[in-house]
C-alpha cells in the first residue's frame, strides 16, 4: 500500500491506495483521474476534470519523513532562472 | 562554508536576497545578462539593466546590504564545472533547463558536493526544493515554452526562492536536508 499524492492547480491532497508501489505510471494516472473526478480525494474534488489531465504529469516514487511509500503526482517543474 | 548558486535568475536572485547574513561566502554563477523584461520576476534594480547578472547580484548585495559575494559571469559545462565547484561545501541548482541541472548534477556528484535544487512549474502554481539524491531535472513540454519571466507568478516565485534560502540555512547550521514542494496552499515537507 502507498499513499498517492495529487497536485492539481496549485492543490495537493493524499488519497491511500491499494496498489502496490511499483504500479504503473499509466495505472496511476488513470486512478488519480478516476479519483479526483469521483470525489474520492478530499480537498481535490473536480467532476469535470478531463481524462488527459495528467499526461504530462510526472510521477515521483520516494520514501515519506514517516517512512511511508508515497507517489507523488505533479505538474513538470522546469524552471528556476 | 562556500555555497555556489547556479542561476541567478527568478529562483536564484530570489534565494540569495535571503541569503545575505547567512554563515557562508556566496558564489554566483550565470553568464546571462540583465533585460529589462526581467525586472518583472527577478530580484534586480533598473540600475542593473545591461549588467552580467551574477556580477549585478554581486553589486546589489554590495551597495545595499554591505554583503560580499563572488561572481562568475560564465556558463556551467562540463569543461568548468570542477572549477565552478572548487572548495564548495555545498551547490545550488536554480537553473532553468534540464541539460544544465545534468550538468551540474553529474558534476556536483563526481566532486562529492551536496546539491540542492529548486524548481518551477511553467504556471506558476507549484515548485519543488529537493536534494539531489531525489531530484530528476523535468524537461519542458515544448522548447521555448512560456516561463514565468512575465512577473504574474512573482509571490510564488518568492515563497519558492525563500524555501529555497531557508533549505540552506537549515543545512548550514544544523546539516539538515530536508525537501519541500510548495503549492498555492503552502510548504509541504516532503522528506
Amino acid at each position: 500500500m502507498a499513499i498517492l499524492n495529487i497536485t492539481y492547480q496549485g492543490l495537493s491532497a493524499d488519497y491511500e491506495l491499494e496498489l502496490d508501489f511499483a504500479a504503473s505510471d499509466e495505472d496511476i494516472r488513470r486512478i488519480a483521474v478516476e479519483v479526483v473526478r469521483s470525489g474520492g480525494v478530499r480537498g481535490l474534488h473536480v467532476a469535470q476534470l478531463p481524462f488527459n489531465a495528467f499526461d504530462q504529469f510526472v510521477i515521483d516514487r520516494l520514501r515519506g519523513a514517516d517512512g511511508a511509500q508515497r507517489i507523488y503526482l505533479r505538474p513538470k517543474v522546469p524552471f528556476g532562472a | 562554508m562556500r555555497i555556489v548558486i547556479c542561476g541567478v535568475g527568478a529562483l536564484g536572485s530570489t534565494a540569495v536576497q535571503y541569503l545575505r547574513n547567512v554563515d557562508a561566502e556566496l558564489r554566483l554563477v550565470d553568464f546571462d545578462r540583465v533585460e529589462s523584461k526581467n525586472l518583472a520576476a527577478q530580484w534586480f534594480v533598473k540600475q542593473s539593466l545591461g549588467k552580467n547578472k551574477a556580477e549585478a547580484i554581486r553589486l546589489q548585495l554590495a551597495n545595499f546590504y554591505g554583503a560580499k559575494a563572488e561572481a562568475m559571469g560564465v556558463r556551467l559545462a562540463a569543461t568548468n564545472a570542477v572549477q565552478l565547484l572548487a572548495d564548495c561545501g555545498l551547490a545550488v541548482d536554480c537553473f532553468d533547463n534540464a541539460d544544465s541541472r545534468l550538468a551540474l548534477s553529474t558534476a556536483a556528484r563526481a566532486a562529492n558536493v551536496p546539491l540542492v535544487h529548486a524548481a518551477l512549474a511553467a504556471d506558476g502554481t507549484f515548485g519543488l526544493v529537493r536534494w539531489d539524491e531525489r531530484f530528476t531535472p523535468d524537461r519542458e513540454d515544448a522548447a521555448g515554452q512560456a516561463t514565468c519571466e512575465g512577473g504574474e507568478h512573482l509571490p510564488m516565485i518568492g515563497l519558492v526562492g525563500a524555501t529555497l534560502a531557508r533549505t540552506i540555512q537549515d543545512y548550514v547550521r544544523n546539516d539538515r536536508r530536508h525537501d519541500y514542494m510548495i503549492n498555492l496552499a503552502g510548504v509541504i515537507r516532503t522528506a
